[in-house]
């Protein structure tokens, strides 16, 4: 895996993943997870509550976030923090953009640290699951 | 329902700031596995055993956010009972925040203490509802090191 150094991280720099929320996705998630609510895997049941179709379990959101800041860090970088709010329901079957934003590079208690914004969108461009995240990376 | 907010029961405020009894959490390989195929990592540090220790760790390692599962034991004495009663009867998981601390690694197993830090009504676009913060903090028992704490924000409306 490529080696983000801290030294080559710029403000405003970006960092995006497409992924799919298939049906299998979200049923594998729910093993992984232990969230076994129905609302995520059947048709019926999440229909039979008001909703359109299957939806995206929030917490599968927010560790996608967690892999795309895992993935920029590296092997030798270290996630400090990342925190999302899930602000609205992600239809299963449609792809998603994971999304980072440098906003800020520092130096501070010993550690060359990256703050970003993060964030999922849907394909229309609404954003469902805004946050915050601190990595720590190498300096070359 | 009155539109009008009611206020905090004081079996709502005693529960604020007290700790759950510790739950166990068993990190397998084959669960680290699961998480990180759902997850779609490629990193086969997450994978292969070999590939891990090969990177200088001593396992498979738990990709960011896994902590791994909670026993389960269908012959077990029921779990902690609610502290307080609510009108509320729907849930919705409003957030998740991860603090690692230290690597955890395949055969790991975690001591999870929870403690609510904060406990709201509030109005939103569903209507009135009880706003939860918890936070977890995960001990490694071979060790005794805290390994992540997490905050988790749940609605019930």
């Amino acid at each position: 895996m490529a080696q983000t150094m801290w030294d080559d991280v710029s403000e405003g720099q970006e960092i995006t993943l497409t992924e799919s929320t298939s049906s299998q996705r979200l049923v594998i998630w729910a093993a992984a997870s232990g969230d076994f609510y129905q609302i995520h895997y059947d048709d019926n049941f999440a229909k039979g509550n008001n909703l359109p179709d299957i939806i995206v379990h929030g917490a599968l959101k927010g560790m996608l976030v967690g892999r795309l800041l895992d993935e920029f860090a590296g092997d030798k970088g270290w996630i400090e923090s990342w925190d999302v709010s899930y602000r609205g329901m992600d239809k299963a079957r449609e792809d998603m953009t994971v999304w980072g934003k440098v906003t800020k590079k520092y130096q501070e208690s010993g550690k060359n640290l990256v703050d970003l914004d993060v964030g999922v969108r849907q394909v229309n461009g609404t954003e469902t699951t805004p946050g915050r995240a601190t990595l720590s990376l190498p300096k070359k | 329902m009155p539109d009008e907010l009611p206020d905090l029961t004081p079996e709502m405020k005693a529960a604020i700031g007290k700790p759950g009894a510790p739950t166990t959490y068993e990190v397998t390989s084959l669960g680290i596995r699961t998480f990180g195929r759902a997850v779609g990592y490629k990193n086969a540090i997450y994978f292969d055993a070999a590939a891990a220790k090969a990177a200088g760790h001593k396992d498979l390692v738990s990709p960011p956010g896994y902590f791994g599962m909670p026993v389960f034991n269908p012959n077990a004495a029921a779990g902690r009972a609610a502290d307080f009663e609510t009108p509320f009867k729907r849930n919705l998981n409003g957030g998740t925040g991860v603090f690692p601390i230290e690597r955890v690694f395949a055969g790991d197993v975690l001591d999870a203490v929870t403690t609510l830090v904060d406990l709201k009504l509030d109005r939103g676009r569903l209507g009135q509802m009880l706003i939860r913060t918890s936070e977890t903090v995960y001990t490694r028992k071979s060790d005794g090191k805290v390994v992540a704490k997490t905050r988790g924000t749940g609605l019930s409306y």
